[in-house]
């Protein structure tokens, strides 16, 4: 049985491998690798409670999966009684809170870093190096309370002081990571941003353990965009800082000191990152003393598990390696949805796109559950809106779930006035509905995708013509807004502020703006309260719904497979293994 | 000679100006940047603007390119923008890991590739040098992540004595001698890989010069004249038949400290290929304009190396 097993996964990892040879590697699935360390809901509202639940019936396609035989667990496994091996992609070595940019690099500074919130499974924050925050009646001032006698790595006390030199670090001109702290409004930021103040004003030092941080704007976001500025010695990464230049931090990339649960022992580039406890940790020493962040790919995975080099990591969720990894026996699978979602992206300054009832008829007409079959199996499902199941802000109230009508399709075309011509394919003004697809090369998505769109269409009249593009070009097709349809898929932030379909948004690439959604999601934005701004993005989700902007195809499934050896590792979608390593614990 | 190599070496100037150009072109005319490849979700308009003026990928493209080639010529190749560290670092920390598997195939290719074309030359048709001839085919032919996945289940699941892939034993700590054994080890199923690959078609190579060489008239001399086989295969007959493959030592150089992007993946070596690829997709453009000007410099020499071999080895051949 195992044998057979071994060689079909062998076969298996062939078909991978064949696909990601040649790629590029630049697909949108990607894992986000934004360094926005945004968004997130007030921490005092009471966000829904979503731990897994266990995986019996019902759905199948998420879960927690218990390891069915842990006495299978390879010798090499455990004979680690003191070293957790994560297995992942490679980090880069930036492994620095102002500067890392992929989720590898940011489990390194999760296991390292602290800041004044720490994100809980549910997507919230809460309080973490921080003992209380005040917020002022205007919500314009937010006063900080940092908890006594915590100190460095290297022996340095933390204080509110390395808070204000790092918000110096975010405002500085040379600063050139991903986070972008001037949109967090911190009266005085722009002006030292411009280098014609010295000081951030708003940013004032109380003592040692308070300080008090005054915005000139705020929004819903604004108290965890402050709260979540990871806190570096000053003494260590302040040493030679110069406003407007910010050279010298790149030495120190490799050599990180903070003040969280682990500290850096070794990184090996493209090989392993070794993490040492922290015995003086706040929160207590990490019950684990070794970690180690372990090189693997996309298709050695599974036999890393198998021979026991690995004692966790992300494998792609698809039917094939599900069944190989519940099959070793020893192995635990926490399956969740991806905190994003894929979709056909429609440019609305072509007129054939702007009329509602075209872009209505295009989803009816569209099986996205073939689609979504044919790629993940049962291990994604369609969509409706651009929200994540597992949000607080995802609705199904009030939302036509499109699901495949032909009929519908061809009829709301008809009403929309594009009549079938000669040859079949609808005409309106003389003008024949075609559209051109620019599809990413070598993406799973897209060779399930258009095939089914092909024919699809072609039933209800339209001619579709795909061109398969590298990914950087169809992005740079959609920044100057020369394409007629793409398919790519966003990462969501915890938060379901966007600014995706907002009336000229920043990530509004397919001109879409109805000015009914806008006023919802500034609704949104700017209530405090959770309940209001549940009702505001519902309401914003059904206009979209209604309007369909985008034909939404899936969210699919993430996973993290863990040698049941481990107990206390705590994933979600929102929160990631690292944020509470030291809980975690190796089963003697 | 000394001459011919100097104008060699000065000829050498032209032609990177040539190239530093053309892949300056290429990298500029491709759509999309770092900012368009990073994709990231959250970023403004002002965050992004503000990035690429930080990155002078807002500056117009002749600008940037004297700009790059000023700093080249100062030993500066820029920061990548991925690694966030200089361009040369991230090299050193990734070429030499690509050099080690590189070298000792190259080694181990030479050696199966001299002996089995020497030998399947000689007794030409026999069953050995069909069976060679077999195997070599079928070595070339398979696609290295296939034999690679096939060696990771059959010697590293299967048989357990090798490690599914690394450079070393993660939380291994012993002294310098076990941790270089414990590297060798992680390098044998890449080395064979590699090696396997590239044997063929030198064996190809062998086999072919030799049986030319081994029909010429001075050989039929030599053996009349009662020499022993093994003198006049080995002394008179393979040191002539070298002779077109000393080009081909030349142009192994560059491949020396290229990396192999398949086998890297497939075995988890942390070597330059990937990285390489990478900084193409992510439109890391320091890293990706460093490296190439870096290999285009490793081919001219290697290509100048030859021609220095060749002459030197074929007393009828002169530089001039």
């Amino acid at each position: 049985m195992k044998k057979r097993m071994s060689l079909l996964f062998v076969i298996m990892l062939m078909a991978v491998t064949v696909l990601a040879a040649c790629s590029g590697g630049g697909t949108a699935e990607q894992p986000p690798s934004q360094g926005e360390q945004t968004e997130q809901p007030p921490a005092e509202g009471n966000g829904t409670e979503t731990t897994e639940p266990p995986a019996e019936g019902g759905d199948e396609s998420q879960g927690y999966f218990e390891a069915t035989d842990p006495s299978l667990n390879p010798a090499a496994a455990l004979n680690r009684k003191d070293t957790l091996i994560v297995g992942m992609t490679a980090p880069k070595g930036v492994f620095s809170p102002f500067y890392w940019q992929t989720a590898y690099d940011k489990f390194v500074v999760e296991a390292m870093f602290d800041s004044f919130f720490s994100i809980q499974g549910d997507g919230t924050y809460a309080n973490r190096l921080a003992e209380s925050v005040e917020v002022s009646e205007d919500k314009l001032k937010y006063t900080f309370k940092l908890k006594p006698g915590v100190t460095y790595s290297n022996g340095d006390p933390v204080t509110v002081k390395d808070y204000a030199f790092a918000m110096k670090v975010y405002h500085d001109s040379s600063y050139d990571g991903q986070t972008d702290m001037l949109s967090v409004n911190i009266k005085g930021g722009k002006e030292y941003n411009e280098g014609k103040a010295t000081d951030i004003s708003g940013i004032k030092v109380i003592d040692d353990n308070t300080i008090e941080i005054e915005v000139t704007e705020a929004n819903a976001m604004t108290k965890d965009n402050l709260g979540t500025v990871s806190f570096v010695p000053e003494s260590y990464y302040g040493k030679g800082y110069k406003q407007g230049n910010l050279e010298y931090m790149k030495e120190l990339h490799a050599k990180p000191i903070g003040s969280g649960q682990y500290v850096l022992k070794s990184f090996s580039p493209g090989q392993e990152v070794v993490l040492e406890a922290n015995p003086n940790y706040f929160l207590g020493a990490p019950k684990i003393k070794n970690v180690i962040y372990k090189t693997t790919t996309e298709e050695t995975r599974l036999a890393m598990f198998q021979s026991g080099e690995i004692d966790m990591d992300m494998v792609t969720v698809n039917e094939d390696n599900v069944e190989a990894l519940k099959e070793m026996g020893f192995l635990d699978i926490n399956i969740f949805p991806t905190n994003g979602y894929g979709y056909v992206a429609m440019n609305h300054k072509d007129p054939k796109f702007q009329d509602p009832k075209v872009r209505q008829a295009l989803i009816y007409g569209l099986n996205r559950a073939e689609v979504v079959e044919i790629i993940y199996g049962q291990y994604a499902n369609v969509i409706n809106i651009p929200q994540s199941s597992q949000s607080w802000a995802y609705t199904e109230e009030g939302i036509e779930p499109h699901e495949f009508d032909m009929e519908k399709a061809k009829q709301l075309l008809d009403e929309a006035g594009w009549a079938p011509g000669a040859d079949g394919i609808r005409e309106k003004d003389g003008k024949k509905f075609e559209i051109h697809f620019s599809a990413t090369a070598d993406n799973p998505v897209i060779d399930a995708l258009i095939p089914v769109m092909t024919q699809n269409y072609q039933e209800l009249g339209i001619k579709l013509t795909a061109e398969t593009l590298d990914f950087n070009a169809i992005m740079d097709k959609k920044d100057k807004g020369e394409f007629e349809m793409f398919f790519a898929a966003w990462g969501l932030t915890p938060d379901p502020d966007s600014t995706v379909y907002i009336t000229d948004g920043n990530q509004n690439d397919i001109g879409y703006s109805n000015p009914a959604y806008d006023a919802a999601m500034k609704k949104g934005l700017n209530a405090f309260d959770l309940e209001e701004r549940k009702a505001a993005y519902a309401e914003a989700y059904r206009i979209l719904n209604a309007d369909v902007p985008d034909l939404p195809i899936y969210q699919r499934r993430d996973a993290w497979t863990i040698n049941s050896r481990l107990n206390g590792i705590d994933i979600t979608p929102y929160k990631t293994f690292a944020i509470d390593l030291y809980k975690a614990e190796i089963e003697q | 000679m000394k001459q011919y190599i100097i104008r060699r070496l000065l000829q050498i100037i032209p032609t990177m100006i040539g190239i530093s150009i053309i892949i300056f072109a290429i990298s500029s005319l491709v759509p999309g940047d770092y900012i368009t490849a990073v994709n990231n979700p959250t970023m403004t308009a002002e965050k992004a603007a503000q990035l690429r003026a930080i990155y002078g990928l807002d500056k117009p493209p002749v600008e940037r390119y004297l700009t790059w080639v000023g700093n080249m010529l100062k030993g500066n190749l820029g920061d990548s923008l991925v690694h966030k560290q200089p361009v040369t670092t991230v090299m050193g920390n990734y070429v030499w890991n690509s050099f080690f598997i590189a070298f000792f195939s190259l080694i181990l290719s030479w050696i199966i590739a001299i002996f089995a074309g020497v030998f399947s030359a000689k007794f030409q048709y026999s069953l050995f040098d069909k069976i060679v001839t077999l195997v070599i085919f079928l070595c070339m032919s398979l696609p290295s992540f296939f034999i690679g996945l096939l060696l990771i289940k059959f010697l590293a699941l299967d048989l357990g004595w090798f490690p599914v892939g690394g450079m070393k034993t993660s939380g291994f700590n012993g002294n310098t001698w076990d941790q270089l054994v414990d590297i060798a080890w992680h390098m044998f199923m890449p080395v064979t890989v590699l090696t396997m690959l590239s044997t063929g078609g030198l064996t190809r190579y062998f086999r072919t010069s030799m049986l030319e060489v081994i029909r010429q008239d001075y050989i039929r001399t030599a053996r009349a004249k009662g020499l022993k086989e093994r003198t006049v295969i080995f002394k008179h007959a393979l040191r002539n038949a070298m002779l077109p493959a000393i080009t081909l030592m030349g142009f192994e150089l560059p491949s020396l400290f290229g990396g192999a992007i398949i086998l890297e993946k497939i075995f988890i070596w942390p070597g330059v290929g990937q990285v390489y690829l990478e900084s193409i997709s992510m439109r890391d453009y320091p890293f990706m304009l460093g490296f190439t000007v870096f290999i285009s410099i490793l081919t001219l020499l290697g290509n100048l190396l030859s021609d220095v071999l060749y002459g030197a080895a074929d007393p009828r051949i002169r530089l001039k």
